[in-house]
């Protein structure tokens, strides 16, 4: 059974200018214990997308639909109640873009990474200090950070109490959204090797949203490449990235600098599209170095080039369909 | 960056104002403690309201410790009471008390009265005589001669009489004594005086003074008084508790008295715990309600911060002396009503603040991620928010309580204080009621004054010194 399997998840804001389409059109499924990389430029909609999963909507949303079925459960049709009481943490938990915002400065780290205990399991300080205490030694961290304030972490332990916070409840599924951005690269090391261990040790799956192709290559067992609110290619991790299908994927593989090779990185023309007036057909044409007529007059088709690879581009599709 | 509590009271206690604050606000607190133990609470209708308490004080005289830096040395008022009799008998029977007292001054006492209270009698009535001996030997013989009335009929003896209320004569008013006066001036100096005469020139220069060559009696004959009080009885088991004799002077206590007679440094003491109730009661409540409906109103925002923002509006809008006179007026001259209409008007202010905070920290991660894990709007606002805004309320609930003590002073300053407890403010009404400022009675507007000033003035010392610990930007480099 999938862990989580998303059906055509729409989720549009309402902003001065118009309709914002940040999410048009999304289907995925992930397995369990699968990391799901999930790549894009800033803006294509991958937040949102985390987002529209988490429920945690912005007052401006103006269209919320589609089907989000967690463990087999339908989650669209839950009251927010429900979700808040059933769903939220339990099911699915979060780590959020830069650690020491999420971490309040006011309170000692244990007791905050133990809320979720109080919250849902209805537990005593105390007895909660014995959990927290054991995912910190799972994570890494010394049991003395139980008493200590954000500020006297480093950026590599806020992370992992983070990270902890995330996997109290043991919940089956985790959105990360971009855990790694703001650390250095050799905290990201750190913390790409423990998410990687946590990942096998608990069977835990995952969404992994990075703007960063390398990295994502390094947890995720399948990458989908988003775009202007779609999921353009998504696959296997070593089918999207030794043979990407759709021009989007390459050229963003292309613009990645390469250490052993002497070919400059190549860049993509042009800029995001704006999502209140998307273009016509398809998203990228504009930007396209292999975009025909169709591209721009009809929206394209889900090819399935290899098994298991799906692609919306019009160089796979049946032009007279 | 880190912030202990110790380092926040290091920095709180480096400052010398905080210091200051800190020592007033002690000595505030050890003297109400001591009222609170050693007064009665109702102490405001039992007794300072009630004038027969203070029948015996002199009237609107300073306090005794101005004589040092007088020339003329004014007469100490003195309440003399004894319990301690004899029982005689030289043919009647008689109980017997006896009072010296010392009388040094330049100027006559004011007036003098005597009381008796307890009194059991069987038979007949006892009758009262005073015999007032001076200094020089002088006599005044039945210088008060009181029959106590006869018991109204039906009743059985033991006739039980003054045990609430003493019997008292207030000399300058009673005619027996006048008569007595004019008797010793005619056998003692030949004088002519009629008891009229005496009575309009006051009887104090008779009583402890002595003729001089013209005959007026000017001269205070300095030295011991004996005052003999004797019962006399008619039954052999009649007894009387204590009597008491008072010399009106005209300086009295460590703060004065009133026109009334009331001490006002009883008035003055009462007036502290009363101040610090007011203030630190008030305070509470409006800070209690101004920081949850400040977080609520930022935290839920939509309708309910529409709502709650409009009455702020509203509140601060109306001119709140005028409004606040008018509610005390209607609600009722109450302690509580006061403080209710305080709060009710008090707390918008802090809302609006605290709203403005809690609009910037509901925008931090945290919080995102809090919600995210399911945690209620309740306690996002109780764990996350609250302890964001929290040492800004505690230093405006110091502030705010100068602001509660001023304006319950001022309340009754316009005569709408509550009547069954003194307050500092009530105190300074009376007196600018009365024309103390015109009759130069200072003692009764400077210290009322000044206590409210200080009192104000300690909780603005503690609120300055923990600015900078709730305000970084203002902590000194060290």
């Amino acid at each position: 059974m999938m862990v989580l399997k998303i059906r055509d998840l729409y989720l549009y804001y309402q902003t001065l200018r118009g309709e914002v389409k940040a999410v048009d059109g999304v289907s995925l499924d992930i397995e369990p214990g699968e990391a799901l990389g999930l790549v894009g430029e800033s803006g294509c909609g991958k937040t949102s997308m985390s987002l529209g999963i988490t429920r945690l909507l912005p007052k401006n949303v103006e269209t919320y639909k589609g089907s989000i079925e967690l463990e087999g459960v339908e989650l669209m049709t839950l009251t927010n109640e429900q979700y808040r009481n059933d769903v939220n943490w339990q099911k699915i938990s979060m780590v959020f873009q830069g650690a020491m915002n999420s971490l309040n400065p006011v309170l000692k780290v244990g007791p905050q990474v133990a809320e979720p205990l109080v919250i849902h399991r209805e537990m005593k300080e105390e007895q909660a200090k014995v959990e927290v205490l054991e995912i910190f030694d799972k994570v890494g961290l010394p049991p003395e950070t139980y008493d200590r304030y954000a500020h006297e972490l480093s950026g590599g332990m806020k992370q992992r109490v983070v990270v902890a916070m995330a996997l109290i409840l043991n919940p089956p599924f985790v959105i990360l959204d971009e855990p790694t951005s703001a650390l250095d690269v050799s905290i990201q090391a750190q913390t790409m090797n423990l998410l990687k261990r946590l990942k096998k040790e608990r069977d835990i799956a995952m969404i992994f949203i990075t703007h960063d192709i390398a990295l994502s290559s390094d947890i995720s067992d399948k990458m989908a490449v988003m775009y202007g609110g779609h999921i353009v290619e998504m696959g296997s991790a070593e089918q999207v990235i030794l043979s990407p299908k759709h021009p989007y994927t390459e050229k963003l593989l292309a613009s990645t600098p390469r250490l052993r090779s002497y070919s400059q990185p190549d860049f993509i023309p042009g800029a995001p599209p704006d999502l209140v007036n998307p273009p016509t057909g398809c998203n990228f044409h504009p930007r396209c170095h292999m975009v025909m007529d169709i591209c721009r007059e009809r929206d394209p088709p889900t090819c399935y080039p290899e098994e298991g690879q799906r692609v919306e581009c019009w160089l796979y599709g049946d032009k007279n369909e | 960056m880190g912030f202990s509590a110790r380092d926040a009271l290091s920095e709180f206690w480096t400052s010398r104002t905080s210091k200051m604050g800190v020592a007033l606000i002690v000595i505030l607190f050890g003297i109400s403690a001591y009222v609170l133990v050693s007064y009665p609470l109702n102490f405001g209708t039992q007794y300072w309201n009630k004038p027969q308490h203070w029948a015996d004080y002199p009237k609107g005289v300073p306090p005794s410790w101005t004589q040092t830096f007088s020339s003329v040395r004014k007469p100490e008022h003195m309440i003399l009471t004894t319990d301690v009799s004899e029982k005689r008998t030289r043919g009647i029977m008689t109980i017997d008390f006896n009072i010296n007292f010392d009388l040094r001054a330049d100027i006559f006492p004011q007036f003098t009265s005597f009381s008796l209270s307890d009194l059991t009698f069987y038979d007949t009535p006892p009758i009262i005589h005073l015999t007032l001996t001076k200094p020089d030997g002088s006599k005044i013989e039945d210088l008060l001669v009181e029959s106590v009335p006869y018991p109204p009929s039906g009743q059985e003896p033991p006739y039980v009489k003054y045990v609430e209320s003493p019997l008292r004569v207030y000399m300058p008013g009673s005619p027996a004594v006048r008569n007595a006066i004019a008797g010793y001036l005619r056998t003692e100096f030949g004088s002519t005086l009629t008891p009229l005469e005496i009575r309009n020139m006051g009887l104090e220069q008779f009583l402890f003074g002595s003729p001089d060559e013209e005959g007026e009696f000017t001269n205070i004959v300095e030295g011991t008084y004996n005052l003999e009080v004797q019962v006399e009885i008619f039954h052999e088991d009649d007894t009387v508790g204590s009597v008491k004799f008072v010399v009106g002077g005209q300086v009295y206590g460590f703060m004065g008295t009133d026109t009334l007679g009331r001490d006002l440094a009883v008035g003055l003491l009462f007036g502290f715990p009363v101040a610090l109730f007011i203030g630190f009661i008030t305070s509470t409540l409006t800070t209690i309600v101004g920081s949850v409906l400040g977080i609520t109103s930022g935290y839920m925002g939509g309708r309910v911060d529409e709502l709650i923002q409009r009455v702020c509006d509203v509140l601060n809008t109306l001119p709140q002396l005028p409004i606040l006179i008018f509610l005390v007026f209607i609600l009722g001259q109450n302690i509580w009503n006061i403080i209710v209409v305080l709060v009710f008007f008090g707390w918008s202010g802090l809302t609006i603040l605290i709203r403005s905070m809690v609009l910037q920290a509901k925008q931090e991660q945290f919080i995102e991620a809090s919600i995210a894990s399911g945690a209620s709007s309740r306690w996002i606002m109780a764990r996350h928010i609250f302890p964001q805004v929290a040492p800004f309320i505690f230093t405006q609930m110091i502030f705010f309580t100068p602001g509660a003590i001023l304006a319950e002073a001022a309340l009754s300053f316009l005569g709408l204080g509550d009547p069954t407890l003194p307050t500092w403010g009530q105190i300074l009404e009376r007196g600018f009621q009365t024309g103390a400022i015109f009759l130069g009675y200072w003692w009764w507007i400077i210290p009322p004054g000044l206590l409210i000033v200080v009192t104000s003035l300690c909780f603005v010392f503690i609120a300055q010194g923990l600015e900078p610990v709730v305000n970084p930007r203002l902590r000194r480099m060290r």
